[in-house]
């Protein structure tokens, strides 16, 4: 339980920082009167607008207002495009969602096994080619892969679009690319640029961490007991290498999050990310505070996700029934 | 800094250099990656074209293709840009940009961290909490997102042409941001280790001042991880700065990286004229892959706990 | 000879950057059915290295150069992985120096046990389990039908030692390799875990190798001893020979510094100097720069193992052609 409480004070903090720093965005850069009355507006129209606004309230109390109102999933109406910052938001969401999470179920539906394999297969020759190429995947950037695919497939082969989302399906308030043949091929290319590097980093994280355990004292005691290898590697080595990855795969999640701005700039994506390129081309402030708050939010539900898988694998983590405890 | 020369000294004659010499990896990594430094060095010299004399770019030249002569005699080994300037030159200045803005983000990353890191390790207490709190909260966010948001700040704080003048700084400072936490972290938990050892007690007690111990003791051995992490860091910096470039964020077009050169190249990918954008690209991966590589070695070279 | 383990002329080589350290040499030795034979010596002089490659679990850079290695008169060293395997955890048991990391964390201590029997015993899984219920009982851990559920964590140091003993018993082994196994433990606790091994191979006639640094531990609990010193066997014979006459310097040494109720009036004494390390070997002798009684044959010669009475002892002192110091 301690330590639930613990990372949850911790992901509490994250959250409020966030907040502040979006707060002290939409306060302090720029000043909000301008952006909303202009430049012609007299002392008198500045002054109301700004005593409308709270503006002359203390700090302490602006920023209760400002988080109460971004609660309320309030967070103004953004300059550039003149709609309220939520709405926007809502409306990007599910594409950026969308192509995070099937790029990460791509690296660690690969990179975890490869991982494995790898480290368990030290020696051999395909394992060491498949380092090397993980190497590569670390070392490239990102928005080369997006344009080297795009040359490829799209203006090359001509087998995959370039650009979009394709069709969509509206369920409710969420719009899916998943359930249209066009949505699907327009999803492979930006989802795998888009996990190239993550499968790398998960497939050499995963090895590491594999070969760590492999080394523990309880895997030697293990090979004592005469167990078979695949009983060791698979039952004791495999489930204790996979905590501190899943630990990895939450943070990379939120690293994904933030490279969709990248793929969704090479691959005009419909999502947060070209979004937000243009809220900091145009110093959108609303738009970033509200995109700042969210993506805090998101964090904040991967970590409780993490928690909680290691709550369900990890006993140690589950607190202790019996007595006698070691201390 | 005696120690710290002894430090390096006794892994350049010991493991170091013999793993060195047996992996030929290691040696083509960074055979290329200090050609590359030299080029970049050498960028004045060896550019064929000034790549930032507006005389020199023709827009009649506009958009050749790699080997291409140009209207005056020119050879364009890798064609020209949209603008007519000479691919190869641009991308000769691009890369000592890159490598500028990296370097410079390194440094200032693993100053600061370094710093902080023995502090919070040394005297612990509040003054530790702090730290290394705010080391958490910052790990949270992806190093892309922080340097992007200060960049955004930055923009809507300050002018337009300010911010352009500034851009270089700006960049370093926001690539750094996001880098110091990982140097701190490890300095700090090699210091809790190096402070209870026998030879710090020792300079303790005969009444070494604390700021001596801290820089010619500790950090002597601390020096090796921070190496290894500043090399893998390097890596990271110059790509980080590529994407904010070719995100449109980073360097003004006026001072081109080789991040901005593939965005320039990004808009004429599908007319065919691929290597506006391939070429840079082409030359960033050599980079960043020499770079990386050498630093995956060092690191596997320096940590006795990989080493089999 | 009746010996259930041979021992000959082992020698166990670690490959190193240019060459190839010694670090067991010619090392024999042998344990009869049901008798305890305790190795001593300072860290690194081969102790462990010498139980492990009984278990035939030397990994790289360490591998067998030499020698035999018979168990019931049948060649081991020379088996398969898998022959060694089985064998493993069957015939001969292991219980390693730290409780705290010899169980894998993320198992009951009931699946652990059963899953080692199940490996090597033909019985269903009910059985295995009742059959696990019972070793803990046998172990001395209280209410164990309820501690089948238990995860590691949840138990101290010293009953978790009882639970890797329960292991090591759980398919009757005819021999256990014991290393260092109270020496991570309480001294309060470390009497009572060496009373419990005792009783057991007692109780059911098994051999055991207990490999110790600790004197003490040897006194009271093995039939013979086995002195290593720098990968080398000293001096090996009953363990009450040795206590009384012990005929090698280094074991006079080693007696002289066990506190003893009947010698307390003489001072604890310590030998000087360090052992060589395998990096650095030493011609003839590997005792002798540290030997009050070398001389000039020592420093040139390897002693061959002379008989002393029931011992073996490889020291120029015990030739009988010796005929004192030349001076």
């Amino acid at each position: 339980m301690s330590f639930l409480l613990g990372r949850l004070g911790q992901t509490v903090l994250v959250l409020l920082v966030a907040s502040f720093v979006a707060f002290a965005l939409f306060r302090y850069v720029g000043d909000p009167v301008n952006n909303m009355v202009g430049q012609a507006a007299s002392m008198a129209d500045r002054e109301a607008v700004r005593r409308a606004l709270g503006l002359d309230d203390p700090m302490v109390v602006q920023f209760a207002r400002f988080i109460g109102n971004a609660l309320r999933g309030d967070f103004g109406i953004s300059y550039r495009f003149g709609q309220p910052v939520a709405a926007l938001i809502g409306e990007r969401f599910p594409a950026t969602l969308e192509l995070s999470l099937i790029s990460m179920v791509i690296a660690t539906g690969l990179g975890v096994p490869l991982g494995v394999w790898t480290a368990l297969h030290r020696g051999s020759v395909l394992s060491q080619v498949l380092l090397a190429v993980s190497l590569v995947g670390v070392a490239l950037p990102t928005f080369l892969i997006g344009i080297a695919l795009i040359l490829i497939f799209s203006v090359g082969l001509g087998w995959l679009p370039s650009f979009g989302r394709g069709e969509v399906v509206a369920l409710g308030g969420w719009t899916t690319g998943l359930l249209t043949v066009s949505g699907l091929k327009a999803l492979v290319l930006p989802s795998v640029t888009l996990g190239v590097f993550q499968l790398a980093l998960i497939m050499r994280l995963a090895r590491a961490e594999m070969l760590e355990v492999m080394r523990t004292d309880f895997i030697r005691f293990a090979k004592a007991r005469g167990l078979k290898p695949r009983a060791i590697e698979y039952r004791h080595a495999l489930r204790n290498t996979l905590l501190p990855v899943i630990t990895i795969v939450g943070l990379q999640f939120g690293n994904v999050f933030a490279f969709s701005i990248i793929v969704e700039t090479v691959f005009q994506w419909p999502g947060l990310g070209l979004l937000v390129i243009q809220a900091i081309q145009f110093a959108d402030v609303p738009l970033l505070a509200g995109y700042l708050v969210l993506i805090a939010l998101c964090f904040a539900v991967i970590n409780l996700a993490v928690d909680l898988a290691y709550v369900a694998i990890d006993p140690r983590v589950r607190g202790s029934r019996a007595a006698g405890r070691a201390t | 800094m005696t120690a710290a020369r002894a430090t390096l000294a006794s892994w350049w004659d010991g493991d170091l250099l013999y793993r060195f010499r047996r992996s030929p990896v290691a040696i083509v990594s960074l055979l290329v990656a200090v050609l590359l430094f030299a080029v970049a060095l050498g960028a004045d010299a060896i550019a064929p074209y000034d790549a930032f004399d507006p005389a020199a770019a023709n827009v009649v030249d506009a958009r050749l293709p790699p080997g291409s002569a140009g209207m005056y005699g020119e050879t364009y080994l890798l064609g020209t840009d949209p603008q007519g300037r000479d691919m190869l030159s641009a991308m000769i200045y691009g890369l000592r940009t890159s490598l500028m803005v990296g370097l410079a983000s390194v440094v200032l990353a693993a100053l600061v961290g370094v710093l902080l890191g023995l502090v919070a390790g040394y005297f612990g207490g509040v003054l530790d909490a702090v730290i290394m709190r705010i080391a958490d909260v910052q790990l949270s966010f992806p190093a892309i997102l922080i340097a992007l948001l200060i960049d955004g700040v930055t923009r809507t704080a300050l002018p337009r042409e300010v911010h352009d003048a500034l851009a270089v700084p700006i960049l370093v400072f926001a690539i750094a941001a996001s880098f110091w936490v990982q140097y701190a972290r490890t300095v700090r938990g090699l210091v809790l280790v190096e402070r209870n050892r026998e030879y710090v007690l020792a300079a303790r007690v005969i009444g070494v001042s604390t700021p001596r111990i801290l820089f010619t003791h500790i950090l002597p051995n601390v020096l090796g991880p921070v190496l290894v992490i500043a090399t893998i860091n390097l890596a990271l910096a110059i790509l980080t700065e590529a994407t904010l470039s070719f995100l449109g964020v980073g360097l003004p077009s006026t001072q081109p990286s080789l991040g901005s050169l593939v965005r320039i190249g990004n808009e004429f990918v599908f007319s065919g004229d691929w290597w506006i954008s391939a070429a840079p690209g082409a030359l960033l991966v050599l980079l960043s892959l020499s770079v990386n590589i050498f630093g995956d070695f060092l690191r596997d070279a320096l940590n006795p706990k990989l080493a089999s | 000879m009746n010996a259930l383990l041979q021992v000959e002329n082992l020698r166990v080589e670690i490959a190193a950057r240019k060459r190839r350290l010694v670090a067991i040499d010619d090392v024999s030795f042998e344990i009869a059915a049901g008798e305890v034979l305790g190795v001593v010596g300072e860290s690194g002089a081969g102790k462990s290295v010498t139980g492990t490659a009984v278990l035939g679990l030397l990994e790289a850079p360490a591998v067998q150069a030499g020698g035999r290695i018979l168990f019931d008169g049948r060649r081991i060293d020379t088996l398969s992985e898998e022959g060694m395997r089985a064998l493993r955890g069957k015939e001969i048991a292991a219980v390693f120096q730290d409780p705290l990391t010899s169980l894998d964390p993320l198992m009951t201590i009931g699946d652990q046990l059963t899953e080692t029997m199940l490996t090597h015993l033909p019985m269903t899984r009910a059985e295995g389990e009742a059959r696990a219920g019972e070793l803990l009982a046998e172990v001395g851990i209280p209410a164990p039908r309820e501690r089948l559920q238990a995860y590691p964590h949840e138990l101290s140091g010293g009953m978790r030692q009882r639970v890797v003993l329960a292991l090591a018993f759980c398919c009757a082994p005819r021999l256990i390799i014991a290393d260092e196994p109270t020496t991570a433990l309480d001294v309060s606790i470390q009497a009572q875990i060496l009373d419990l091994l005792r009783r057991m191979c007692r109780e059911r006639g098994t051999a055991v190798m207990l490999v110790t640094h600790d004197m003490g531990v040897i006194a009271e609990v093995a039939d013979r001893v086995a002195v290593m010193y720098a990968g080398r066997v000293a001096e090996i014979g009953p363990t009450r020979q040795l206590i009384a006459h012990a005929a090698h310097p280094y074991t006079r040494g080693l007696m002289a510094s066990i506190p003893s109720m009947r010698r307390r009036e003489k001072e604890l004494t310590q030998i000087p100097g360090a052992m060589p390390r395998p990096d650095a070997p030493v011609a003839g002798c590997a005792f002798h720069p540290r030997c009050p009684q070398a001389f000039a044959r020592c420093a040139a010669e390897r002693p061959p193992a002379f008989p002393v009475g029931a011992a073996r002892v490889a020291c120029w002192l015990a030739d009988p052609a010796f005929e004192g110091v030349p001076a």
